[in-house]
């Protein structure tokens, strides 16, 4: 079988068409979902995978990488983790071939390659193939031979990603308490789960209140509420329209985010923008809690329609108003885009940072090459 | 300034004298019977002061006020005083378990929760109890249509009404309407028009002529208010109906919030001239009074667009004009709305498209309020006027309050003067800033 082969038999591969239709059906919705997914076909077939060097494994992985995305292009985390993954299977092979004393993949003198220089710290730290592997490319004895040597490293790799998403919301939530100050009132909207566990984590630590809007039309700050009430935190729940009302006696936004854009704007679910900008009015503090995951190398410039996609309209004027359903437009985008002037902090899982230095940890988390799927 | 109506004003500390008397020791109460004393309280306290002052409260009555409402009650014990005290005081507070039992925020806990009418005090009309019940089930929601059914009421009231022995009518009259406005007021807190015109009527009795007979004066009064209704209410639609159409261009998109008779006049208005025009109902809980319009609307043949209040950010780049309706004016500009409308405002402003408020003079309410905390309505809990999609199963939705839970429901907010493009009344299209002269100008009619 020629590599080319085996590339098209590990694209067709069952998990890979399990996923594609369960994300075009919608069976796995939220990001994380769809990162785990992604991660554990992408697990599965590398170690199927047969390459003799390292073109035909990342050409292999980023074919698949298109179907995924090609399948639901508006979940941005699923081409996030194929990126992710890329740029790891490129940082093991590199420090392995240059410890076998070869020359590393030629990199361009650019102004990303120099911001990079200074950022090695977890490219140094965090490698496997500490000079113990012996690679070699396109051995025409032994195809299988690269492969072989280079599987466990990148296996080892993929689960320490994984590790990393399961342990997200974890590692969010270790900061809550250094942001969150004893009576403080907190306005969040709708119901992420990032947001759930780092309120709740500041809830051991600090006697403070939540306000959350009820954001129709899915009305899924009324799950947010019961979820945070039951872990004893204060919660009123308000509906949107009170938000300005509310904001002059609030001390901080919270929100969760859909995807991170390279420009430090951000996908939220409807009505970020409008918490966001009556923050701005009050000169709140916005704070968005989301997983380094959802950093992606996107840009939202010339549409205010999020991310223009829209949920079923049924929600928002039902059918007992049967006689104005033919008559009348009725709109439910799904996200909204806030721009990164609207944001003050992202907590991620690696530390805070402003909206200005995403683009640095987008160029730090992924391969240039890769924006493109 | 606004002397309220209908009651001798409470002195302000009055909501807080209460129940020190039941207070044996909170410690050796449950939760549960605490919980109940702090409702009561509360109830209590709204009660006071939905009847001292129904309509708006001087800026002396408020800064004598605000300090009461910060003073820490009686504190009960020592883990709660730091709940009660100020947010300034916040830095010094030490939580203990007590104080996380607490039901948070006391910012909220003047807002008035509406409550079941209540056997009636005193000698009540039956058309007056009628219209209690409509107010209190949201039957008859705005302010016009609010003035508008109160005065129509009175009328019946005061041609059954009889002037005792040995008293005039400009004497006794008022305090037979007194109990009348206090029974309309715990159905749902006085509206700034309803104060106003009985304001109005109030003088108009007083100054009634002694020497008239009976019927005379009662039907003198009748005339004087529909003299009220059509000038003050019906022949200023009519103009600001053409103010405003004037606004409205060909190829517009306008957007409108929630619901206002005087926007919907407008709009009818500029269809019916001819204009070619879309319009965007944008809409919220707790009332979705939007729906309404919408189908008044759709009917005429008007093009609409239906969105809930936190799409308005897609878009709001597509609108050309804004105009809303309005509960009452402050001298200062600020619009006093259904909530929601300052969110409308402010979007409107950072996208650089003109909000035009349409209101009525009589809506004018003397004094300012800074935001919308000091005077706000709470709309009922749960789901009575059946707001939330049928598609939304009814056990994931939290409709009642519940340990650590609250819902609150404000009618109300206040939006800013400054995302105020111009106010259209029936004395011409004013920008915010020029509110205070309008009364002046017309000669303190107000």
């Amino acid at each position: 079988m020629t590599p080319a082969e085996s590339a098209n038999a590990a694209t067709s591969h069952r998990s890979v068409d399990i996923l594609v239709s369960k994300l075009r059906r919608r069976q796995v919705v939220g990001s994380r979902e769809a990162a785990l997914e992604t991660l554990r076909v992408l697990r599965q077939v590398v170690s199927k995978a047969r390459f003799s060097n390292i073109d035909q494994l990342v050409s292999l992985i980023k074919s698949v990488g298109r179907r995924l995305v090609e399948a639901q292009p508006k979940e941005h985390s699923v081409g996030n983790t194929v990126r992710k993954i890329l740029h790891h299977i490129r940082e093991e092979y590199n420090a392995a071939s240059k410890s076998n004393g070869r020359k590393a993949i030629k990199m361009d003198l650019s102004i990303s390659n120099f911001i990079l220089q200074g950022q090695m710290r977890k490219q140094n730290g965090a490698l496997k193939s500490e000079a113990t592997i012996t690679l070699k490319e396109d051995d025409p004895r032994d195809p299988d031979s690269f492969a072989r040597a280079l599987k466990p490293v990148l296996m080892e790799a993929i689960q320490d990603v994984l590790d990393e998403l399961e342990t997200v919301y974890d590692n969010i939530s270790k900061m809550a308490k250094d942001h969150i100050h004893p009576d403080e009132i907190i306005l969040t909207i709708g119901h992420s789960k990032t947001v759930e566990a780092f309120l709740k984590s500041a809830g051991h630590y600090r006697n403070y209140t939540v306000i959350v809007a009820e954001t129709g039309p899915s009305y899924s700050g009324h799950t947010m509420a019961k979820a945070l009430s039951a872990a004893g935190i204060s919660t009123f729940l308000v509906p949107d329209s009170s938000i300005y009302a509310i904001m002059s006696r609030v001390t901080k936004v919270i929100l969760g985010a859909h995807a991170i854009l390279a420009n430090g704007g951000m996908f939220a679910i409807t009505g970020s923008l409008l918490a966001a900008t009556a923050a701005r009015v009050h000169s709140t503090p916005v704070v968005v809690c989301a997983g380094q995951f959802k950093l992606t190398p996107l840009w939202n410039l010339y549409h205010e329609f999020g991310a223009l996609d829209f949920a079923d309209p049924s929600s928002v004027l039902g059918f007992e108003e049967g006689n104005l359903v033919d008559k009348v437009e009725v709109l439910n985008p799904y996200y909204d885009y806030v721009g990164p002037e609207m944001v003050d902090v992202f907590i991620t899982n690696d530390g805070d940072h402003p909206p200005s230095s995403v683009y640095r940890l987008i160029k730090e988390t992924y391969d240039d090459e890769d924006h493109d799927l | 300034m606004a002397p309220p109506p209908a009651l001798p004003v409470h002195p302000p500390s009055g909501p807080h004298h209460d129940s020190k008397p039941p207070k044996k020791s909170q410690k050796e109460m449950t939760k549960a019977e605490r919980k109940e004393l702090q409702e009561r309280q509360r109830a209590a306290k709204a009660e006071a002061k939905a009847s001292s002052q129904p309509s708006s409260s001087t800026p002396a009555q408020k800064k004598s006020n605000k300090p009461a409402e910060i003073v820490p009650r009686p504190p009960p014990t020592p883990g709660r005083a730091p709940r009660e005290a100020t947010r300034g005081a916040a830095a010094v507070a030490h939580e203990t378990a007590a104080g996380a039992n607490e039901r948070g925020l006391r910012i909220f806990s003047h807002f008035g929760l509406p409550k079941a009418v209540s056997a009636p005090k005193g000698d009540i009309h039956p058309v007056t109890l009628r219209l209690a019940l409509q107010f209190s089930e949201f039957k008859i929601v705005g302010a016009n249509a609010r003035c508008i059914a109160t005065l129509i009421a009175f009328k019946t009231v005061i041609q059954d009404y009889v002037t005792p022995q040995n008293t005039t009518l400009s004497r006794h009259l008022m305090t037979h309407l007194s109990p009348q406005i206090s029974h309309l007021v715990a159905a749902r807190p006085m509206s700034v028009t309803m104060g106003n015109a009985i304001r109005q009527l109030k003088l108009e009795i007083s100054g009634s002529d002694i020497d008239l007979p009976e019927q005379d004066a009662k039907d003198l009064l009748c005339a004087k208010i529909d003299q009220y209704l059509s000038e003050r209410v019906l022949a200023a639609d009519g103009i600001i109906e053409e103010n405003g159409q004037k606004k409205i261009k060909d190829g517009d998109v306008i957007l409108t919030y929630a619901r206002s008779s005087v926007v919907e006049k407008v709009l009818l208005a500029a269809h019916e001239s001819g204009r070619r025009f879309s319009v965007i109902v944008v809409d919220s809980r707790p009332l979705l009074e939007g729906k309404r319009l919408l189908s008044v609307l759709s009917h005429a043949g008007i093009k609409c667009k239906y969105i809930l209040l936190p799409s308005i950010g897609s878009i709001i780049t597509e609108v050309s004009t804004v105009i809303v309706g309005a509960h009452s004016i402050h001298t200062n500009g600020a619009v006093y709305s259904r909530a929601g409308t300052a969110l409308v405002a402010m979007m409107a402003k950072q996208h650089s498209i003109p909000f035009i408020v349409c209101c009525e003079t009589y809506k004018f309410s003397e004094g300012v309020q800074l935001d919308s905390f000091t005077k706000n309505e709470l709309a009922p809990p749960g789901d009575r006027i059946a707001t939330f999609p049928l598609t939304k199963p009814r056990e994931s939705l939290t409709l009642a309050n519940s340990p650590h839970l609250e819902v609150l429901n404000p009618l109300y907010d206040l939006t800013p003067p400054t995302s105020i493009t111009a106010v259209v009344t029936e004395v011409g299209i004013v920008p915010p800033n020029s509110i205070s002269s309008i009364p002046v100008a017309l000669g303190r009619l107000l």
